[in-house]
C-alpha cells in the first residue's frame, strides 16, 4: 500500500452501513390478482430523468406510495413520450438495497479508520467549520468543488456565494471539452448538450466515433432513427462495427488515432475538386487559403497509407458529402478526449461543417439561443472575499480541467475536495493519480446516493435522495423548442434512510455560514420563479413542463450571419490558435502504436447503463450485469482465446486489472483493438451488486493524452494483453 | 459466420426447453407400463378361460392402476400450479393430447379397478358394499376384458401422441412415437409379468415379450430412419439423438440393454438353454424406462426447430 | 362491436438500435418476475470482418392465428381472445406446461406463482383504450407499433408500403403476427 494511503485509507467495509435490505426489496414487485394482470397507477408524477444528463422529461407511476413504473413524459421535448432503457430503471436506484443511509463521518478507532454514523447536525456543523477554518486562513483557493449532475446547481450557488470559485466537472476535459472550445474556436460557439445538431432532417450524416443507438442519449436516438427511416445516408467510422456502423451505407473500420487524418482528407478533396459550398464560405468564412495549404498534404493516397481506407472510398464520401452539401452534416460527437488531438480533430470536423454550408440548414447545425425564460429574481452578491479565479495552464481552458485540479492537489496547492454525485476515482482516467491526490488531502466532503468508490476517500459523506424523491432547480436550458421543466419528488423520500435531498443539503450549509435567504423554501423558490414567467409550480407540478417554439432556428433566405469569433466570421484558419503558438489548421500527428502483443483499449457506452453511475442498479443489471471484452474473433482464435472465457486485463504499464471480463469473440472488430463498456469492475464492496462485476476500463486508462490546448484528457492511447 | 445474441432471460426456454424433468419421463413410463399390463392382461383373459385363476394375471390386473397412480403422481408433482389440478376436467379439447389423456384416465381407472375388483371376487365377496357390484359385473368380465383392450392400447399410445404433437420439437415430432410408446409399454409390462409368473407359465411371456421386443425393435427402427429422412429440422434433431450427447445411453441402455440383449436371453431361455433369470424382465423395464428419459430429455435439448 | 379486431405488431428493423427499453417498459408493466421476460431482442450477425450486417429484432408472442399453445392446451386457458390476441386465463392454467412445448418461438415462460405467462399485447391497456403496448410506447426509435390489421385507418398499410415484410418461421404454420420489416 502506498504510503499516501497512511493518513486517508479508503474505508471499505461498511456493511454496518447499508441499508437494509429487509426492509425494501430491490424490487417493488407487488402482489397482483389474476384479472389485473398489470399495475394500474393510481398517481403519475411527471419529472425529470438524472440517469443520464440528458434530463428527459418522464412520468413515474406510483402504486400505493410505491414507483413501479417510468415512462417517457409525452410533452417534454428531450423525451417525447419515449424513453431509454435506463431511464425505465430509476426505480432500480430509488431502491437500491445499498444506498447511504445516514452521514458518516471519518474517525480513527483503535489505530483503524472507520465510518462512523453521525446525525446530520453532527456532520454539517464539522463541514461547516472545517471550511470557515480554510476561509478564517485565506485558503478558499485551495479548495476544488468537482460535481456531475443536475443536482449539482444548488451547490454551485453556494460555493458561489461562499466565495470558492473552483469548480470542476469531469465532463469537460475527459468528455465535451475539446468539441465545444473547437466549435467556439470555429462558429463562435459551443455545440452544447443536448447537441445543436439537425440530424433528424439530415440526408448525408458521418459518424465519426458516434455510436448513436449505443449511446443512447434519447432525442438524438429518435433523430438518428428517424433521419435512417427517411433514406439518411450513413457513414459510420468506427474500429468497430456500431450499431450504428450497421444503419451505415458504409463502414470506415479506420485504424484507431488517424480520425484527424482522414477527416483532413476530406477537406483536402472538398477544396481540391471545388465541392464546398462557394457561396457560403465567401460570405461567411475566413482562412480559406490558409486552409487549402493546411491541407495540402492530405491526399486520400496518403491518407490511405495512414488510416486504412481505401482512397477510392476517401473520394467517395467526399464527393457525396459535396453533393449533399447542406444536408449533410459530419457528427462533432459528445465523448471527444481520444488522443490529446481532440481540439484540433474536432477543429477538422467543424471547418467541414463550414464548407458544407449546413450552419442553421435543416439537416446541419444548428445554433440553439433560446430559453424558455424563467427569470431568476433571488440574486446574490459573490463574496467579498472570493478567492481567486483557477488559472488553468492550458490556454483555452474555459472550464478548470480536472485532471489539472488533481495535478494541483499533488503539488499541494489545493488541500480540500468537496465533492458531488461524482465517482472521480472511476472516472478520471489515471486513478493512481487521484488516490495519491486524494491522500494528500486535508479535508474531503463527498454527496452520492451510493456509497460509491469515492465516499470511501471522504471524511464526511452526505446521503442525497435520488432524483426520484427530490426537487431541483427548474431545466430551462437552450434547446431547439426551448421549455421549462420540473423535477419534483415522484414518491416521498424513503422513510428508512436518513437521507435529504441536494437544496436542503445546501442550505444547511449556508445557514452555518450566515447566508440564510440564499436558499430559500424550494416549493417557494421554485412558484416564486415560475411566477415571474408567468406560470406557477402548480401548473408545472400537473404539466412536467412547458415548451415554446423557436421560430429564429433555422437561417432565412439572405439572413446575414454573424459569428461570436474574434474576426465575426466562420474561422477556418485560427488566428487565435496561431497566436498561442498552435496550428491555426488542423494538422494530423501520429499516435503511438500497439506495443507488440497489446491492443489498443477502446470503450463505449451500452443502451442499459450509464457507465458506473448504473452499474449497481439490479433492474437494469438483470439484462447487462457485467460488461464483456470485445476481441476480434480470427485474432482471439490465434491467440488460443476461447468466447466466453474471463481474463485479467494487463495495460501498457503493466496495471492488472482488479477483477475479470469475459471475452466475446467477434467479427466486428478490427484485429488490432478491444472494446468494452465502460463503467463496471467497480471496486467498493458496500455496492453489492456491482462489485467487481466485469472489469473497469478506467482502471487500465493509466496514460493521459493531454490536450495542450485546453487540458482535454485523452483515454484511447492505453493498450492491453490478458492474463488468465 | 453468424453471430446471434439476445437478452432473452427465460431460462425454461433458452438455450433449450428445460421444463419437464424426471417426472414426466417416470409418468410416460408408469403410464405405457400400466396400459400394457391392462392390455396384456384382458387380452389373455379375453383368450384364455383359465386366466380368471391365473395369479400373474390377476396380479397385472391389480397392479395396473396402482403403477399408473405412481405416473399419475409423478405427474401431478411437475405440474406448476398443483391447485388447479381440476382444471383438467373442467374442460375437454378435443385439439390436445393432454384434454385426450385426462379423460381417458378417466375411464381407464373405474374399468381398470372394476376389473382387478371381479378377479379378486373370492377375496373382495366379504365387503358387502362389493357383493353386488361383482354380482351385477360378473357376467360382463369378457366384454369388460374386451373393453380394457382398447382403453388400455388408447392410454399406451397417448403416452406418445402427447410429445408427437409437439411440432416445435422435431424429435419428438414423429408418427411413429405413438406405437414405439405402445410397444415399449406392453414389452415391459409383459417382462414384469414374465418375472412374476410361476416358473411353469414364463415360457409363455417370455415368447410374448420376444414377439413384442421385435415389433418395438422394429418400430424404433422405423422412428429412426423417419427422422434422419425428414426435414432439416427432424434430421438433425434424430442425429443429435443417435449421434450426440444422449447416444451412448440411447444405443447402451435402451437399444442394447433394454431390448437386444433381453430378447437374446429370452431367446435362450425359452429353448431351454439357460434358465430363466429375473435379469432379463430387468433388464428390459429399465431399457423402457432409460427410452422415455431419453426421448424426452433429448426432444428438449435440441433447440427449437427454425 | 360492429367489426372484429386484429392486433399485430409491425417492427421495422431498420429504425430498431437493439436498446431493450421494450423489454424493461415491459418488466415494469406487467410486473415480470425477475430472471423472466415477456419480449427480448435477438441481435444477428452475418459475415466476416469488415463485410458484415447486423440486424436486431424485438421478439415476443407472436399472437398466432393458429396457434399451438391454443390447441395443445388441455383445460382452455390459453384461448384466442376475439381481437387476434393470445391469452392465458390464469384460473384455468394447471402449470402443464404443454403450451410451452407447443410454441415454435419460445415465447412462454412458467411464472413463479404457478401459471404460464407470455406477452399479452398488453390486453389491459388495450381494453382501458390505449393505442399501445408498453413496448410500442417506449421505443425510442418507433420501431415497434400496434396496429390493427383489420381497421381502416391506413396505418398498417403507411407501415407496410414498399417495404419487404418477414415472419418468423412461416413453415410452421402458425400464421404469426409479428410482422418485421427489413
Amino acid at each position: 500500500m502506498s504510503q499516501f494511503f497512511d493518513r486517508r485509507e479508503f474505508i471499505k467495509i461498511g456493511s454496518g452501513f447499508l441499508a437494509s435490505s429487509a426492509l425494501v426489496s430491490a424490487f417493488p414487485y407487488l402482489p397482483f390478482s389474476d384479472e389485473a394482470q398489470a399495475m394500474v397507477a393510481d398517481k403519475i408524477v411527471p419529472s425529470l430523468c438524472e440517469l443520464c444528463f440528458w434530463r428527459c422529461g418522464i412520468d413515474g407511476h406510483v402504486k400505493d406510495g410505491k414507483l413501479f413504473k417510468i415512462s417517457g413524459h409525452a410533452d417534454h421535448p428531450l423525451s417525447n413520450g419515449k424513453l431509454c432503457p435506463r431511464g425505465t430503471g430509476g426505480h432500480g436506484l430509488l431502491y437500491d438495497p445499498n444506498r447511504l443511509r445516514t452521514p458518516l463521518i471519518r474517525e480513527t478507532h483503535q489505530g483503524v479508520q472507520r465510518f462512523r454514523e453521525a446525525s446530520w447536525d453532527e456532520a454539517i456543523t464539522l463541514i461547516a467549520k472545517r471550511f470557515d477554518q480554510i476561509r478564517d486562513n485565506g485558503d478558499l483557493d485551495k479548495v476544488a468543488y468537482f460535481s456531475h449532475g443536475f443536482g449539482a446547481s444548488f451547490f454551485k450557488r453556494l460555493f458561489k456565494a461562499y466565495g470558492i470559485n473552483l469548480a470542476s466537472a469531469p465532463s469537460y476535459a475527459q468528455c465535451r471539452g475539446a468539441r465545444d472550445e473547437a466549435f467556439t474556436l470555429t462558429f463562435g460557439h459551443a455545440v452544447g448538450s443536448p447537441e445543436g445538431l439537425d440530424i433528424a432532417n439530415s440526408k448525408y450524416l458521418v459518424l465519426i466515433g458516434s455510436h448513436l443507438g449505443e449511446n443512447m442519449h434519447n432525442t438524438a436516438v429518435q433523430d438518428f432513427s428517424n433521419a435512417v427511416s427517411a433514406g439518411c445516408k450513413v457513414i459510420a467510422v468506427d474500429p468497430r462495427f456500431s450499431v450504428a456502423a450497421s444503419k451505415a451505407e458504409r463502414w470506415l473500420p479506420i485504424k484507431p488515432g488517424t480520425d484527424l487524418a482522414l477527416l483532413r482528407s476530406w477537406i483536402h478533396v472538398l477544396l481540391a475538386e471545388e465541392l464546398y459550398n462557394r457561396k457560403f464560405v465567401q460570405e461567411n468564412c475566413l482562412g480559406l487559403e490558409e486552409l487549402r495549404a493546411g491541407v495540402a498534404d492530405a491526399t486520400p493516397e496518403a491518407t490511405y497509407a495512414i488510416t486504412g481506407i481505401d482512397p477510392e472510398t476517401i473520394l467517395a464520401v467526399a464527393r457525396d458529402m459535396g453533393r449533399f452539401g447542406s444536408s449533410a452534416l459530419v457528427h462533432p460527437g459528445r465523448h471527444v478526449a481520444w488522443y490529446g488531438d481532440d481540439t484540433q480533430r474536432e477543429r477538422a470536423i467543424a471547418i467541414l461543417n463550414a464548407l458544407l454550408g449546413n450552419y442553421r440548414q435543416p439537416g446541419g447545425l444548428i445554433n440553439q439561443t433560446q430559453m424558455y425564460g424563467v427569470p431568476n429574481p433571488y440574486h446574490f452578491a459573490s463574496s467579498t472575499r472570493a478567492s481567486t479565479p483557477f488559472q488553468s495552464r492550458f490556454p483555452l481552458a474555459s472550464e478548470a480541467p480536472s485532471n489539472e485540479v488533481v495535478d494541483q492537489t499533488l503539488a499541494g496547492n489545493i488541500k480540500s475536495w468537496f465533492i458531488y454525485g461524482t465517482n472521480l476515482v472511476q472516472t478520471l482516467g489515471d486513478q493512481e493519480s487521484t488516490k495519491k491526490a486524494l491522500g494528500m488531502l486535508d479535508f474531503v466532503v463527498a454527496i452520492d446516493v451510493l456509497p460509491m468508490e469515492i465516499t470511501g476517500y471522504a471524511d464526511v459523506v452526505l446521503p442525497e435522495v435520488t432524483y426520484l424523491e427530490r426537487y431541483d432547480d427548474l431545466d430551462d436550458r437552450v434547446y431547439r423548442r426551448p421549455y421549462v421543466a420540473i423535477r419534483q419528488p415522484v414518491v416521498a423520500p424513503l422513510s428508512h434512510l436518513d437521507a435529504k435531498p441536494g437544496h436542503e443539503i445546501a442550505a444547511l450549509l449556508a445557514e452555518k455560514w450566515g447566508l440564510a435567504g440564499l436558499f430559500p423554501p424550494i416549493e417557494e423558490y421554485l412558484d416564486n420563479r415560475l411566477r415571474a414567467a408567468g406560470t406557477s409550480l402548480k401548473v408545472l407540478k400537473d404539466k412536467g413542463v412547458l415548451v415554446k417554439e423557436d421560430p429564429t432556428l433555422f437561417r432565412q433566405p439572405g439572413e446575414p450571419l454573424h459569428f461570436d469569433t474574434p474576426s465575426g466570421k466562420i474561422e477556418l484558419s485560427s488566428a487565435r490558435l496561431k497566436s498561442l503558438g498552435f496550428d491555426s489548421t488542423p494538422q494530423y500527428q501520429r499516435q503511438p502504436e500497439n506495443p507488440a502483443g497489446y491492443f489498443r483499449l477502446i470503450y463505449g457506452r451500452v443502451p442499459m447503463h450509464t457507465f458506473g453511475r448504473t452499474s449497481n442498479n439490479r433492474f437494469l443489471g438483470e439484462l447487462m450485469p457485467e460488461n464483456e471484452l470485445w476481441i476480434n474473433r480470427i485474432t482471439a482464435l490465434d491467440l488460443g482465446l476461447k468466447d466466453n472465457e474471463s481474463v485479467f486485463l494487463i495495460n501498457q504499464e503493466g496495471k492488472k486489472s482488479i477483477s475479470k471480463i469475459r471475452l466475446k469473440l467477434t467479427e466486428r472488430i478490427r484485429p488490432d483493438v478491444v472494446y468494452m463498456a465502460h463503467g463496471f469492475g467497480q471496486n467498493d464492496p458496500r455496492l453489492e451488486f456491482a462489485y467487481r462485476r466485469g472489469a473497469s476500463a478506467n482502471e487500465m486508462i493509466t496514460h493521459l493524452s493531454v490536450d495542450p490546448i485546453m487540458g482535454g484528457t485523452g483515454f484511447k492511447n492505453n493498450f492491453v494483453t490478458f492474463s488468465r | 459466420m453468424i453471430e446471434t445474441v439476445t437478452n432473452k432471460l427465460n431460462p425454461q426456454v433458452l438455450p433449450h426447453l428445460q421444463v419437464w424433468g424426471w417426472e414426466v419421463p417416470v409418468y410416460l413410463f408408469c403410464g405405457g407400463l400400466a396400459a400394457g399390463l391392462l392390455v396384456i392382461s384382458s387380452g389373455i383373459l379375453i383368450t384364455r378361460n383359465e386366466a380368471n385363476f391365473s395369479y400373474t394375471v390377476r396380479l397385472s390386473a391389480l397392479l395396473s392402476p396402482i403403477v399408473l397412480s405412481v405416473g399419475m403422481f409423478a405427474l401431478f408433482l411437475d405440474l406448476a400450479y398443483k391447485t388447479h389440478v381440476w382444471r383438467f376436467y373442467t374442460a375437454f379439447v378435443p385439439t390436445s393430447p393432454m384434454s385426450w389423456g385426462s379423460w381417458l384416465l378417466m375411464l381407464f381407472y373405474p374399468l381398470a379397478i372394476l376389473q382387478a375388483v371381479l378377479l379378486y371376487e373370492k377375496q373382495l365377496e366379504s365387503v358387502g358394499a362389493l357383493k353386488g357390484l361383482i354380482g351385477f359385473f360378473r357376467p360382463w368380465k369378457k366384454l369388460l376384458a374386451f373393453v380394457n383392450v382398447h382403453i388400455g392400447s388408447g392410454i399406451g399410445v397417448y403416452t406418445g401422441i402427447l410429445l408427437a404433437t409437439f411440432y416445435a420439437r422435431p424429435l419428438w415430432s414423429n408418427s411413429v412415437l405413438g406405437l414405439v410408446f405402445l410397444l415399449s409399454g406392453m414389452s415391459s409390462a409383459t417382462a414384469l409379468m414374465l418375472w412374476m409368473a410361476p416358473e411353469e407359465k414364463k415360457r409363455f411371456y417370455s415368447l410374448v415379450d420376444m414377439y413384442l421386443l421385435s415389433l418395438e425393435a422394429f418400430a424404433i427402427t422405423v422412428l429412426i430412419i423417419g427422422g434422419v429422412t425428414g426435414s432439416e429440422n427432424s434430421h438433425l434433431a434424430m442425429m443429435n439423438l443417435i449421434t450426440g450427447n444422449f447416444a451412448p445411453w440411447f444405443w447402451t441402455v435402451s437399444l442394447l440393454g433394454g431390448i437386444l440383449v433381453p430378447l437374446s436371453l429370452e431367446t435362450l431361455e425359452t429353448m431351454g438353454k439357460v434358465r430363466f433369470s429375473p435379469i432379463t424382465p430387468a433388464l428390459v423395464l429399465v431399457g423402457g424406462l432409460s427410452l422415455r428419459f431419453i426421448l424426452v430429455f433429448a426432444g428438449q435439448a435440441n433447440p427449437t426447430f427454425f | 362491436m360492429s367489426r372484429e379486431r386484429k392486433y399485430a405488431m409491425i417492427i421495422d428493423t431498420r429504425r430498431c438500435v437493439g436498446c431493450s427499453a421494450c423489454v424493461f417498459a415491459c418488466k415494469t408493466e406487467n410486473q415480470v418476475p425477475e430472471g423472466f421476460c415477456r419480449d427480448w431482442v435477438v441481435s444477428i450477425t452475418k459475415g466476416s470482418f469488415p463485410n458484415l450486417s447486423l440486424v436486431n429484432r424485438s421478439e415476443r408472442c407472436q399472437h398466432c392465428e393458429d396457434a399451438p399453445c391454443v390447441s395443445n392446451c388441455p383445460t382452455e386457458a390459453s384461448h384466442y381472445q376475439g381481437d387476434g390476441t393470445v391469452q392465458i386465463d390464469r384460473d384455468l392454467c394447471t402449470g402443464c406446461k404443454a403450451c410451452m412445448a407447443a410454441c415454435p418461438y419460445d415465447a412462454r415462460y412458467i411464472h413463479p406463482d404457478g401459471f404460464a405467462d407470455k406477452c399479452s399485447f398488453c390486453s389491459h391497456r388495450i381494453k382501458a383504450g390505449l393505442a399501445t403496448t408498453a413496448c410500442t410506447q417506449v421505443c425510442p426509435t418507433s420501431a415497434l407499433k400496434l396496429v390493427d390489421l383489420n381497421s381502416n385507418d391506413g396505418q398498417a398499410e403507411a407501415l407496410l408500403r414498399g417495404r419487404e415484410v418477414k415472419i418468423d418461421k412461416p413453415h410452421a404454420g402458425t400464421k404469426p403476427k409479428l410482422l418485421w420489416l427489413l
